[in-house]
């Protein structure tokens, strides 16, 4: 009788509970690759976009370029995993006091329906403006905008 | 009843360890996967941020030549674009490999880029940009870690062939393990000869010459006028279709005490000269005097020699005269050149040290950054740059600090 109970009441749904914790386990793993792996393109996306304004923004405003309007085409992939991303940025002072009068644009990637979000801080000239604009990554004319005026003042946006 | 039990124990083990092991080998597969797509993220990373250090000149655009702290970093020649990068912002950088040097007399430590006895790149703490300032300024601080190094492309060795009657010395000019043949070559020679001039102050002559070199990548120069053995400096630029290199070659009949330059003011160009023996406390103590010219290359690629304020003057260790100032003059400091300064103790012991105004001037390399000895990842990118001119290749090193 103690057999018969070991084997009916133990051992058989352990086995049963077995038969789920597998493909669970599975899919748990899974889930952090896929995870993983989306947030890391969606972070050198973000780190990309943040480089080609720092050179858009820096390329303007050296002296010998006059007043003007450039658009910058962003080579990063239109999907990350079948994803659509976009992407918002916000101008910010900086309180560090080696900074000076600089800005930091931080930039934030959000993939769509997914949910993930990527952020990336870039250091820029006190004489620049950020337009409130959105990245779309699908978008055929995804870029970067940039207006150097008479002043100096170097206005960016996305487009597109 | 018993074997059905154990039957089922079995199962429940195998299971159990099959699921074990499956995990463990999806783990390693899947987190090799994710390290793999880390490394690719960094080598963008540093693609970008490389790009990003020299395609600017950075905030304000003439920082090199001035002492303001800059507020954006960059090292494009402010003049140019493209590739070209400032000598003047290379040399404000804190050396990375250097041993510092301490100077008692002013009680500041300098960064230290020397390239032998006799050429002194040493630039104060104060007015030499650090790692970690620089690492705030590309918004990198406690995120990643680089070393940035800048280093010549085309090696021009000189090697003494005769000292004297006449002095001949062999000029070789190679490329990256290729020699470069029929390039041209512009030299200047300086000679402090014994017991020349009237004063006590160094007397040096100035000869400049033009050549080319051979299919080996070799030439040989013949200074006939050389009949006994003096102190000399010989400076050499050699080009071939838009590729330019440098070098230089000293002998010197007395090195118990010399001088050593340190730069003082950036924006004012002033040099401090300095006695040897303040400096590494030498048991030699001997009062020396000095006489300083500086050499720049001008746009037909010749060698010219121009006077500098202060030109001569007289050290002693400790008191008396412990240091003096020489200033390059204001219509020239914005060229790069070198400070060549002649000193002397007595008609026979003569000796000449340089000191490039202008990184490039001398193609010394430079090293800046954090060691990436001992990090798990190292992404490296490289560019071909010129800086004044002068072939360089810049390397950057870049690891997550992330973990």
């Amino acid at each position: 009788m103690p057999h018969i109970t070991i084997e009916y009441t133990i051992l058989l749904p352990v086995l049963i509970l077995q038969i789920f914790l597998f493909p669970l386990s599975a899919g748990w793993l899974m889930n952090i690759w896929v995870d993983s792996r989306r947030t890391l393109a969606l972070q050198e996306a973000a780190s990309h976009i943040g480089s080609s304004i720092q050179q858009v923004y820096y390329a303007l405003n050296h002296t010998s370029v006059t007043a003007q309007l450039v658009t910058q085409k962003l080579d990063v992939p239109p999907f990350i995993e079948n994803y659509q991303y976009t992407g918002n940025a916000t101008l910010k002072s900086i309180l560090d006091p080696e900074l000076k009068s600089n800005k930091v644009l931080e930039i934030t990637l959000r993939l769509e329906t997914v949910g993930t979000t990527a952020k990336a801080s870039v250091i820029l000239g006190s004489n620049v403006m950020w337009k409130e604009s959105t990245f779309v990554s699908s978008s055929a004319n995804a870029c970067i905008v940039a207006e150097k005026f008479a002043n100096g003042t170097v206005c960016l946006f996305f487009g597109g | 009843m018993a074997g059905s039990t154990i039957d089922h124990l079995i199962s429940v083990t195998v299971f159990l360890g099959a699921m074990l092991i499956f995990i463990s080998l999806f783990n390693q597969t899947l987190q090799t996967a994710i390290l793999y797509q880390r490394h690719s993220a960094l080598a963008t990373k540093c693609s970008d941020l490389l790009d990003n250090m020299l395609l600017n000149p950075g905030i304000p655009e003439d920082w090199g030549k001035s002492d303001v702290t800059p507020v954006g970093f960059g090292l494009q020649d402010p003049e140019f674009t493209q590739y070209r990068l400032s000598p003047f912002s290379l040399m404000r950088l804190r050396s990375s490999v250097g041993e510092p040097v301490y100077y008692p007399r002013t009680g500041l430590t300098y960064s230290n880029i020397t390239m032998g006895l006799g050429n002194f790149l040493l630039v104060p703490y104060s007015e030499a940009i650090n790692y970690s300032a620089v690492a705030k300024l590309l918004g990198i601080n406690g995120t990643y870690g680089f070393q940035l190094s800048i280093t010549p492309i085309v090696t021009v060795s000189i090697e003494e062939i005769q000292r004297k009657n006449p002095l001949i010395l062999s000029v070789k000019v190679t490329g990256v393990n290729f020699p470069l043949a029929n390039a041209h070559i512009s030299y200047c020679l300086l000679t402090i000869p014994i017991g020349g001039g009237s004063g006590s102050y160094p007397f040096y002559t100035i000869d400049y010459g033009t050549n080319f070199t051979d299919a080996q990548g070799s030439v040989p120069l013949s200074f006939p006028y050389v009949k006994q053995e003096v102190s000399y400096v010989f400076i050499v630029y050699a080009y071939l279709g838009g590729l330019m290199g440098m070098g230089y070659y000293e002998h010197v009949t007395y090195i118990g005490s010399y001088i050593i330059p340190f730069i003082d003011d950036f924006a004012e160009g002033r040099m401090l000269i300095a006695h040897s023996y303040d400096v590494h406390n030498d048991t030699d103590t001997a009062e020396i005097t000095y006489n300083a010219t500086f050499v720049v290359l001008a746009e037909d690629f010749t060698l010219r020699s121009m006077s500098v304020e202060n030109s001569t003057g007289k050290l002693t260790y400790g008191i008396g005269w412990p240091y003096a100032y020489v200033t390059i003059p204001k219509n020239v400091r914005s060229n790069p050149g070198i400070l060549v300064i002649t000193y002397r103790k007595s008609a026979q012991e003569t000796g000449v040290v340089l000191m490039p105004w202008g990184i490039s001037s001398l193609a010394f390399p430079v090293v800046f950054g954090g060691d990436p000895t001992g990090q798990e990842w190292v992404a490296t990118d490289i560019r071909q740059v010129t800086v004044n001119g002068v072939a360089y290749q810049a390397k950057l090193a870049l690891w997550s600090l992330g973990g």
